[in-house]
């Protein structure tokens, strides 16, 4: 009883009125990334099973865990199923742990939205937790708590402490393809810096410190083996951060980053709380998916365990060789079920069959002679006789035929049926879901064999295996997933964020600037917000609204943001052209719809000498040196731009006639196919001349 | 009887506050989650914590009807059993609470016979436990009412009095004959308030649980020699006490195996006396002196030790989670290895225990009973290779069977494993076993 007293005694030594305040939990219910998908087009992500308990409870109890009294869960898409479980949840009976349970529902896209949607509905009264709907953890969150508030009383600048996981250098639930790099003074647990290395793209295996943090500090530790499951304890001020820097989308990678960055400014610190027992994880990808549902299975959470029964209804028990097993199943004489399994209600397995390693969920019927291994399989499945099931993940009311083999790695979404005798290559995914295109949920018998139902499902931004797929999710960016893996010509944002000073070469941002380097960071920041919101088709003015302010913030010149405006929509119309479009089509679409974004960092449109026109027609041109089809694009952007009327003759024949603009070979390639467009022009103006002296006359 | 300031985690200090406030259905929800999440653990905690939300639940009821009441009890308990069904004490509370109310109704039916007073002897406990095979589990609330019952409610110390009798009283074979079944419960409208009694018996057994560690203490004189060896095992109250009540007159010299890895922080702190209790228990008696500070030696071993240090050793006293009908008990994981190697030894082993944690149940699948824990206390979970390759099992639990045991301390006295059904018999009611 005593350190407990201990802990909650201090801050009521100092302010009475704070231990009486409540503790309050956002949950986000949404992370808005795409890493379940196809799941996730039929049901929340936070409502499918692990262990054959929906994600989401297991977060809950976390919470409830940790004397959390008022939760606030942010749904996101499907959010009418999840109010829909919650409220017919134990979560919103009388008897639920917390005393307030608000559900918002929000058009957010991002943690940052929500963030904002949050500060704005002054709901948040005290220190708070921010968890995903995805965390499971057995933490007692007392010890962290009692820190955060200790160091706040101390100073208000603390404002935050990420609570992280101790894991060593190569673990499961790690997440395997972006590895956090946390930066900390030991003597006060403060995070001095952060920074995420993406194992996929071979350019960032370094970390960039800034030198002032090893002179001012006399002690660091730098840390890359530490599970981070985005729990954090936050004071209110926490929000207005959130909402002062708009362009920020997440938690870490950009809101961490920023608040560390931007000590100088704000005086924020941000602390961490490294624990060293207990068990701390997120569902974030597919990987950490059949991880976490290995270690709940082997009981390293404990006591979330299938045995605890969460649900209401729920009945497993644990029987010898970590079998958990609910009442009501029927096992045929002899088939075998080995070791870390779980059987729900109602599943019947037939003869000879062998399971291991393997979660049924309940009113499963498996064949006879059939094989799983490694499979996570849902409720109402049928797998037929002779099939086989390895390292696959089956919704619910999938049928599976006689004689099929799931190889590794494939993912069969709700109600999909696969006809006998199929193989089902590795990594497939088959999904029911309607079509993002046409709405159509027409089935591919190539994939599901002759009167199988269900087609292949291709992730918008079709990359190129599931393996790397699955792994290559941070879990953290939404926006960034999709850039991780594509051509090399194709300089990804990702690779230009997280080239923070600059300091690499290869990067289309180095060769561009070898000037100031701290307007190295706002070109990234700014590139990738309007990046962002030209991929969501955001209204120019939103646009605008937060190209501007993230000038004024970082006092950037208006040649880095035309810079960055160059950026981000040539990547963005490499991308809408690696889906299949044409480029004339992309170019005049974009401009079209954005030319005023561009219209607003020229401002020599009065002038003589065309700078600013002229010095987005090179920053264009630089920008297409590295993208496939470069000269075409140059082409359709110089021709759009100009019907537009964003930029003038005048400042076309500045670009061309200018030396910057065929410097190297590289940069005459590009240009080449604007020759025309330029001689078009020339055409054009001797015949508009002659139109005005024939007017003259 | 809650301490000033709740800690932040919910656990028996915040259930019990929170007991007064929320309503009875609530108030069994948050018990049955606070036992699922492990949050109410040991068996004192689930007893006490059981103890107090069946009086809240009794006295919510507002019926006095005997068969109603017992009707709801069964139904909260059954749950509360399902929630964690390795806490026998939960069970053996609300049998307890059951056989209250059966006593109370058959006592009221009763009541035109003359009470005998305090201290009589002719107790009747016994001719419920008649063999009565046929006697159905639930359908009759009758049994053994042909004999004069002395009112339980009518000297408050009934309870003692009713837990202590089977000791003064040898013989007791019940005789079938006199568990005749008489009239039905509900006869007596007019009866006086069955809740009240039943509630007043309630406040018993939890004065009982608080009470139960000194009476057991109590016999520690007629146990513990001069300059004996003792060894003993994981950081349980019940041992502790019962040592330092010997460590008051005599020096004797204590063997402490630390009971890794699920106990041995406790165990640690409560031989350097550093820390003070653990913080489930609700006493605040829980900063008592260490033994180091009566002048008695001890010794911490590694749990591995144990075998060595055998030959050296006059007596095991060991602490338990629960004892089983058969004289089996289920402890902390490691307590078989010591009760083995005691028998080797040709060691007695003495196991000190509440009456409260004798559950009836027998142990036909005994694995069935032991608690699997957390496996990041055996391997650490930031080892990734290990975790990914291994099998970590983290029993909580022992399963130590009869013969093993030579003596039960219970706050009765002592009894050898194979007396205890007889102690089962007194305090569960035959109809209650398997509610």
């Amino acid at each position: 009883m005593a350190p407990k007293k201990g802990g909650s005694a201090k801050p009521r030594g100092n302010a009475t009125e704070e231990v009486e305040e409540t503790l309050q939990a956002v949950v986000l219910a949404d992370t808005f990334e795409t890493r379940f998908e196809p799941f996730t087009l039929d049901k929340p992500r936070c409502l499918l099973p692990l262990a054959n308990t929906p994600l989401i409870e297991y977060t809950f109890e976390f919470l409830a865990n940790a004397g959390v009294e008022e939760v606030f869960l942010y749904g996101g898409a499907h959010s009418d199923q999840l109010e829909s479980y919650i409220n017919g949840s134990k979560w919103r009976a009388p008897s639920s742990p917390f005393r307030q349970f608000t559900f918002l529902k929000s058009t957010s896209t991002s943690v940052g939205d929500v963030m904002r949607d949050l500060d704005g509905k002054h709901l948040i009264t005290g220190d708070f937790l921010v968890v995903s709907g995805d965390v499971i953890s057995n933490l007692p969150i007392e010890g962290a708590l009692a820190k955060h508030r200790a160091r706040r009383q101390a100073d208000k600048n603390a404002i935050m402490t990420m609570i992280l996981r101790e894991a060593g250098n190569n673990h499961r639930t790690k997440a395997s393809s972006v590895s956090p790099v946390f930066i900390v003074d030991p003597t006060k647990d403060r995070c001095l810096h952060y920074e995420e290395i993406d194992h996929h793209s071979s350019e960032s295996s370094r970390l960039n410190i800034d030198a002032e943090i090893i002179t001012t500090f006399s002690e660091i530790d730098i840390r890359q083996d530490l599970i981070d499951c985005n729990i954090d304890i936050c004071t209110p001020d926490v929000l207005s951060l959130w909402s002062d820097s708009f362009d920020y989308q997440t938690p870490r990678k950009q809101f961490l980053y920023g608040v560390l960055k931007d000590y100088e400014l704000n005086g924020k610190t941000i602390h961490t709380h490294i624990i060293e027992d207990h068990y701390v994880a997120r569902v974030r990808n597919l990987k950490a998916y059949d991880a976490v549902s290995k270690d709940i299975i082997a009981r390293w959470a404990y006591p979330l365990c299938p045995d605890t029964n969460l649900l209401p209804g729920h009945n497993y028990e644990l029987r010898k060789g970590t079998l958990y097993q609910e009442q009501d199943v029927t096992l045929a004489r002899s088939c075998v079920v080995g070791r870390r399994t779980v059987i729900g209600q109602g599943t019947s397995i037939g003869d000879k069959t062998t399971v291991k390693d393997t979660v049924l969920g309940r009113n499963c019927k498996i064949g006879k002679n059939v094989t799983l291994e490694g499979a996570y399989i849902w409720d109402n499945v049928v797998v037929g006789d002779g099939t086989t099931v390895r390292q696959a993940i089956i919704a619910d009311g999938v049928v599976v035929g006689n004689k099929c083999a799931i190889e590794p790695g494939s993912l069969l979404s709700f109600g999909v049926k696969i006809a006998d005798g199929v193989i089902v290559s590795e990594g497939r995914r088959i999904t029911k879901a309607p079509r993002e295109e046409d709405d159509s949920t027409a089935s591919d018998p190539d994939i599901v064999g002759e009167g199988g139902e269900g087609y292949e499902y291709v992730p918008y931004d079709d990359e190129d295996d599931d393996e790397t797929a699955s792994n290559a999710s941070s879990g953290l960016i939404y926006n960034m997933a999709n850039l991780s893996l594509s051509t090399e010509s194709i300089s990804t944002l990702s690779s230009e964020i997280s080239d923070y000073r600059g300091s690499r070469s290869g990067s289309f941002a180095t060769s561009l600037s070898d000037d100031e380097e701290h307007d190295t960071h706002f070109v990234q920041d700014a590139a990738a917000s309007v990046f962002d919101s030209l991929r969501d088709g955001v209204s120019t003015d939103v646009v605008q609204l937060e190209l501007v302010s993230l000038r004024m913030t970082a006092n950037a010149s208006d040649h880095d943001v035309r810079r960055a405006v160059a950026s981000a929509f040539m990547k963005h119309a490499a991308q809408l052209m690696e889906a299949g479009q044409g480029a004339g089509e992309v170019v005049s679409d974009i401009f079209g719809k954005y030319h005023e974004i561009i219209e607003r960092a020229l401002f020599d449109r009065d002038s003589a000498v065309k700078t600013d026109q002229v010095d987005f027609l090179l920053l264009l041109q630089q920008d297409l040196v590295h993208r496939n089809r470069g000269e075409t694009v140059l082409l359709f952007a110089a021709k759009e731009l100009y019907e537009l009327e964003v930029i003038e003759e005048e400042a076309f024949e500045q670009w061309w006639a200018d030396e910057r603009s065929k410097n190297t070979e590289e940069l005459q390639k590009v240009r080449s196919q604007t020759l025309q467009f330029i001689d078009w022009l020339a055409n054009a103006e001797e015949e508009e001349s002659s139109e005005e002296s024939d007017d003259e006359e | 009887m809650p301490p000033p300031s709740a800690p932040l985690t919910p656990g028996l200090a915040s259930f019990l506050k929170s007991l007064k406030i929320n309503p009875i259905d609530t108030s069994i929800d948050n018990l049955i989650s606070l036992l699922k999440r492990r949050q109410i653990r040991h068996s004192r905690s689930c007893a006490t914590a059981t103890a107090y939300l069946l009086r809240s639940v009794i006295s919510a009821c507002r019926t006095s009807d005997a068969s109603k009441l017992i009707e709801r009890v069964q139904s909260v308990g059954r749950r509360l059993i399902a929630a964690q069904p390795r806490e026998m004490v939960v069970g053996n509370i609300v049998r307890r609470v059951l056989g209250l109310i059966r006593d109370e109704a058959e006592d009221d039916r009763d009541g035109d016979f003359s009470l005998s007073e305090a201290g009589s002897e002719s107790l009747p406990q016994t001719p419920r436990a008649g063999d009565d095979l046929s006697e159905s589990l639930y359908g009759r609330h009758d049994g053994s009412a042909s004999k004069p019952l002395s009112s339980l409610a009518a000297h408050p110390i009934s309870m003692f009095s009713l837990l202590s009798q089977p000791e003064s009283e040898n013989s007791l074979p019940g005789s079938p004959a006199s568990a005749s079944p008489s009239g039905r419960l509900p006869a007596h409208p007019q009866n006086k308030d069955i809740r009240a009694e039943v509630l007043d018996g309630i406040n018993e057994i939890i004065d009982e649980l608080g009470q139960v560690d000194d009476q057991i203490a109590a016999y520690a004189l007629d146990h513990i020699h001069s300059n004996e060896i003792i060894l003993t095992h994981t950081s349980s109250t019940t041992v502790q006490k019962f040592l330092l009540k010997a460590a008051a007159k005599r020096k004797f010299t204590v063997i402490h195996a630390e009971s890794y890895p699920n106990n041995h922080e406790a165990t640690h702190a409560t031989v350097s006396g550093t820390a003070p209790n653990d913080d489930e228990l609700l006493s605040t008696e829980s900063f008592q002196k260490p033994l180091i500070a009566h002048g008695i030696t001890v010794i911490l071993i590694p749990d591995s030790a144990v075998f060595a240090l055998m030959s050296r050793v006059n007596k095991v006293i060991l602490g338990t989670h629960s004892v089983l009908a058969n004289g089996g008990l289920v402890a902390s994981a490691g307590t078989r290895v010591i009760a083995r190697a005691a028998k080797v030894h040709q060691t007695p082993v003495v196991v000190v225990s509440g009456v409260y944690k004798l559950s009836p149940v027998y142990p036909f699948d005994f694995d069935s009973l032991i608690e699997y824990g957390d496996s990041s206390k055996v391997i650490g979970y930031e080892d990734g290779d290990l975790v990914e390759q291994i099998d970590v099992q983290n029993p909580l639990y022992d399963y130590v069977p009869a013969e093993l045991v030579d003596l039960y301390i219970t706050n009765l006295g002592g009894h050898a494993p194979s007396y205890l059904y007889r102690i089962v018999s007194d305090h569960y009611r035959k109809e209650d076993i398997n509610f």
